[in-house]
């Protein structure tokens, strides 16, 4: 025990790991609960949870149903006055708005986008989208608005309030929709609802952020010029932090569109993510990419003319925007006399259709090609990781079957590899070769979980200390208490893969685009646009290819979750100080040594905030993703929606957020450590 | 100083950490030098940036506090005009006891008898240079003609006519700073405090504001508490110097007396780099016994420097008289004296 602890902590812990997996491996014969926690040790936590929050919903129930009447009202004004309005005057307000934002190039952006929307024939349907979001944003801005100042004016609650804004955003998105649902029924007020919760957090977040950063020598001035606080507040401190605060505001714009359209599979509203769901269910590619385009070109619009709302740029000269303004009426009387309403232009169908015809013909090709580089993922790679190599090496798959004596001889090869690199003095890589070698052989859904629970806390305990060592076992037993414990593990290993390939490819791009400045010209758009497009369209194109399943799933989950990724690698290794590089180059460092000697070492925390974020957004699209066929926590709240339960939505959604929260925790605290170690 | 001081500050202390009160008040039970109860507050993990400061300000005097940053001078003022609480002690400005003051009257306080600038300058960026410094009376309800036709003087005479309508973004450093005395002087205030103002500007930009800046102090004849942690600016603008290292003021002293009897070494080390013939006068090396002078009158005056002395009876070796600005002798002083005076720093 005294040898133990003289080891270094990150040996201590990797060895405490591997010792654990050993001895549950070994004991698994006679115990096996040790393996796999027994269904009737679990605690029907979700049943409570259900019945818990029916009671308490219920007891509030008649207060929803009168807001949600409530609301009723400007939802049927915003939709009336969306709907009703001439769309020649709706395309030149946004055009006027988009002069007086940005000049010319936005202003074209704005027309053209609109448009389009026009022509496509998706006018009504993404009007009745607009609608809900002119009514959910404001409700958010204030909801948001309001929470962001009194955590700033209250420093008690200040910590309380920042820890439950951290949570709502790792709970997915469908989670929130489930009680929601109980309490104001099905129809298009629970999308608004949803979506003003989803998006009062960044609002409160950037609010807070903002007051918090206004420097203290301007809070001082206005203390001194004798002003009361709420002067203070209103007519120094906001205004001082107007442009975090638009940050604020585009942020919470995209997220309510984010879920205004994800709310769409509960139906009742005529909008646009409902068409792309009805042609997706359909196999209709051609209109269902037709109308994710126009989901994206809104997502494009709103997003750029807000983000000009937060830079600090010159307005453009108003009378040009009332000039486009008056050219709009025009357009619109003239409109109403000779031209036929919107809803009957469909420009390209033809094109949609095109597309259709033109994916059957390449999958009748090569769709055989595609099925069977499909299949070899999964056999070869995901399914090992998935129920290990002893289940997944069947005569079928691989051609023989895997036998104990394999499983020997794989150990026995990953041991004699550790124990060369124990000697040649990495002991910590050669106990990591090991654990991946046991996670492979047994597979994600099969690990042990008491070789789970000391794995992530010793990890917990190597970069952050003894208490986020706790808290990572405190909540993963309540996953495990909770019965949760095998959905938790496929999304575990889903999201899991999904992280590991974003890692390595986003990793390889990020490197690629720090040393080379035209590639990043062409990947950074491309990261731009994928982090404009509300989740829901991901899945498009990859349905289109691979139909549904798992392996559409990853590749959704990876297409958003690798921009992070890229985004700070890239960011990392190409700011590292000039001085720094210079002291490189003038040792005689090729620029090789520099990426890997100077560049990557102070890169390293950028570049682990990057994975961090990466595995968030994994896990807000996992959920997302259970829509064209994943197993595991995201399936369970697809479920709970369809079944109005509750209790699962709920325990699901919340073992889910746990996941994310746990991996947040850890990263952030490696990042944390490496960033201490560098002195920064 | 017979009369009543525009500013006393008595045995103020500001502590950081978690229950300071509790925990200073503890501290000060046990008894014992300000150092050992310093001492058992930095044991507990508290901070203590100020410790038992007391002194006076005379009316219309420039009082400058002046130290090394981390020295608790910036804390110091922040203690006296209350944008920190401070922990214990007293604070009297013009006869009122301002730490017992309510929110509402220091409001009114700083609407009308306390000005402030800041070392960076604090502007407000969404207003115009018009609306800074016309903030404290809109925050005092003046109406907006009103307010502007008041400060419209203000801006001018700080330089910034013309410029009304400008961003702080859009001025340099120099006007920026002009801009946030401006603000502090719209209030008309009759306590002006000002954190190291030009400390974050140019020395040639800095040099020329401290002559506005003694300039506009001659007309408002306000009572100023400027903090530096320049000696040199320290000695150019004030009446009095009180020196601060470890949140303790070790001496309070004109700058004469700064400069030819420091306290400790701390305060000599700051004196060390300046010429101490320009800023020490003949009266504070002179003897007042006027009995054994020799035959030369080179016509000394109490008040001239020590340098300007000294070239006026290089070659004298006898006493010589001193006289005052009537030409009374007030006593005499050996040319020797004189010149061992600036060499104090060598020994």
């Amino acid at each position: 025990m005294s040898a133990l602890l003289k080891l270094s902590p990150g040996l201590r812990a990797a060895l405490i790991t591997v010792l654990t997996g050993a001895l549950c491996l070994a004991l698994e014969p006679v115990a096996p609960w040790l393996v796999k926690w027994p269904a009737d040790w679990t605690l029907p936590a979700t049943e409570w949870v259900g019945a818990a929050l029916e009671w308490l919903l219920g007891g509030i129930k008649p207060l929803a149903r009168w807001f949600s009447g409530l609301l009723g009202y400007p939802m049927a004004w915003a939709n009336a006055a969306l709907t009703q309005t001439p769309w020649p005057l709706i395309i030149g307000i946004t055009t006027a708005i988009g002069w007086y934002l940005g000049g010319l190039a936005m202003a074209a952006l704005g027309f053209v986008g609109l448009s389009f929307v026009l022509t496509s024939g998706y006018w009504q349907e993404s009007m009745n989208t607009l609608s809900l979001v002119a009514v959910s944003v404001p409700l958010a801005l204030i909801i948001g608005g309001a929470i962001g100042i009194l955590a700033n004016e209250a420093p008690r609650i200040k910590p309380a309030v920042q820890g439950v804004l951290d949570v709502m955003q790792t709970v997915p998105t469908f989670a929130y929709l489930t009680p929601l649902l109980l309490l104001f029924g099905f129809g298009p007020v629970v999308g608004l609802i949803a979506s003003a919760i989803y998006a009062a957090p960044p609002m409160a977040r950037n609010v807070l952020l903002g007051l918090e950063r206004v420097e203290s020598e301007i809070k001082e001035a206005a203390v001194m010029s004798g002003g009361t606080r709420a002067q203070q507040l209103f007519l120094v401190e906001i205004p001082s932090a107007s442009l975090q605060i638009m940050v604020g505001v585009n942020q919470c714009l995209m997220a309510a569109l984010s879920m205004v359209i994800i709310a769409a599979v509960i139906g009742g509203n005529n909008d646009i993510g409902w068409e792309v769901l009805l042609q997706m269910r359909k196999a209709n590619f051609g209109p269902a990419l037709l109308a994710g385009l126009v989901i994206v070109v809104f997502a494009i619009v709103i997003d750029r003319m807000s983000g000009a709302l937060a830079t600090e740029r010159k307005r453009y000269d108003p009378r040009v925007a009332y000039g486009i303004l008056a050219l709009a009426i025009l357009a619109a009387l003239l409109a109403a006399r000779f031209l036929p309403g919107p809803p009957s232009w469909s420009l390209f169908d033809g094109a949609a259709q095109w597309v259709d015809d033109g994916l059957g013909a390449f999958n009748t090709e090569h769709g055989a090609k595609l099925t069977d580089f499909k299949n070899n993922t999964m056999f070869f790679a995901f399914l090992p990781l998935r129920i290990g190599l002893d289940d997944a090496v069947l005569p079928f798959t691989w051609g023989f079957q895997w036998t104990n004596a394999m499983s020997l001889w794989f150990f026995g090869v990953a041991g004699a590899l550790a124990g060369v690199l124990w000697a040649t003095g990495r002991p910590v890589a050669g106990l990591m070769l090991l654990i991946a070698a046991g996670v492979i052989e047994t597979g994600v859904a099969n690990l042990p979980w008491p070789f789970l629970f000391v794995a992530l806390g010793a990890l917990g305990w190597v970069s952050a200390g003894r208490n986020l060592a706790v808290m990572v076992v405190v909540l993963l037993s309540t996953i495990l208490l909770s019965g949760l414990w095998e959905p938790a593990m496929l999304s575990l290993y889903l999201s899991g893969i999904s992280v590991f390939a974003c890692a390595i490819v986003g990793g390889l791009l990020g490197v690629l685009c720090a040393i080379s400045p035209l590639a990043w010209r062409f990947i950074r758009p491309v990261c731009d646009m994928l982090q404009t497009i509300p989740l829901f369209v991901f899945l498009i194109p990859v349905l289109m290819f691979f139909q549904i399943g798992e392996f559409s799933a990853f590749l959704a989950i990876c297409l958003y979750a690798i921009v992070p990724m890229i985004r700070y690698t890239r960011h990392g290794l190409a700011n590292t100080p000039g001085d720094l590089v210079e002291a490189a180059v003038a040792s005689g460092a090729t620029p090789m040594q520099i990426l890997r000697d100077v560049r990557a070492p102070y890169a390293a925390p950028t570049i682990l905030l990057g994975l961090n974020q990466t595995i968030l957004y994994a896990f807000a699209m996992l959920v997302i993703a259970a829509l064209i066929g994943t197993t595991g926590l995201g399936q369970s709240v697809f479920l709970a929606i369809g079944q109005a339960d509750v209790g699962l939505g709920i325990s699901a959604g919340a073992a889910m957020a746990i996941l994310a929260l746990i991996a947040d925790r850890l990263v952030q605290g490696l990042a944390e450590e490496r960033r201490r170690a560098l002195g920064l | 100083m017979s009369e009543r001081p525009a500013i006393r500050v008595e045995g103020l202390w500001q502590v950081f950490g978690a229950n300071a009160t509790a925990a200073l008040a503890a501290a000060k039970a046990q008894g014992g030098s300000r150092g050992d109860i310093a001492g058992r507050l930095l044991d507990q993990g508290l901070i203590p940036a100020v410790r038992d400061a007391t002194f006076d300000v005379a009316p219309g005097e420039l009082f400058v506090i002046m130290g090394l940053s981390g020295s608790g001078k910036s804390t110091l003022i922040r203690g006296i005009s209350r944008l920190v609480e401070p922990t214990a002690g007293h604070v009297d400005i013009e006869g009122e006891d301002v730490l017992a003051a309510s929110r509402k009257r220091m409001t009114e306080l700083r609407r009308t008898r306390m000005g402030m600038v800041f070392q960076h300058f604090g502007l407000f960026p969404h207003m115009t240079v018009l609306d800074n410094v016309a903030f404290p009376l809109k925050v005092g309800g003046m109406g907006r003609k009103a307010r502007h036709e008041k400060v419209m003087p203000i801006i001018e005479m700080v330089g910034l006519k013309g410029r009304e309508a400008a961003f702080p973004r859009e001025l340099s450093g120099g006007q920026r700073q002009r801009v946030g005395i401006a603000r502090s002087l719209a209030g008309d205030c009759s306590v002006w405090f000002l954190d190291e103002p030009f400390s974050a500007l140019d020395p040639l930009i800095r040099r020329q504001l401290q002559d506005e800046f003694l300039e506009i102090r001659q007309r408002l004849n306000t009572t100023i508490v400027f903090i530096t942690h320049d000696i040199t600016e320290a000695l150019k603008l004030a009446d009095r110097i009180a020196i601060m290292r470890d949140g303790v003021i070790v001496q309070i002293g004109t700058p004469t007396e700064i400069v030819l009897n420091p306290v400790d070494s701390y305060v000599r080390e700051f004196s060390k780099d300046v010429a101490k013939g320009r800023h020490a006068r003949v009266g504070s090396v002179m003897r007042s016994d006027a009995g054994d002078v020799g035959p030369d009158d080179p016509g000394l005056r109490s008040d001239m420097t020590l340098e300007a002395a000294l070239a006026s009876c290089m070659s004298l070796y006898e006493p010589v008289p001193v006289r005052d600005g009537d030409g009374k002798v007030v006593g005499m002083v050996h040319p020797g004296d004189l010149a061992k005076a600036l060499q104090v720093e060598e020994t």
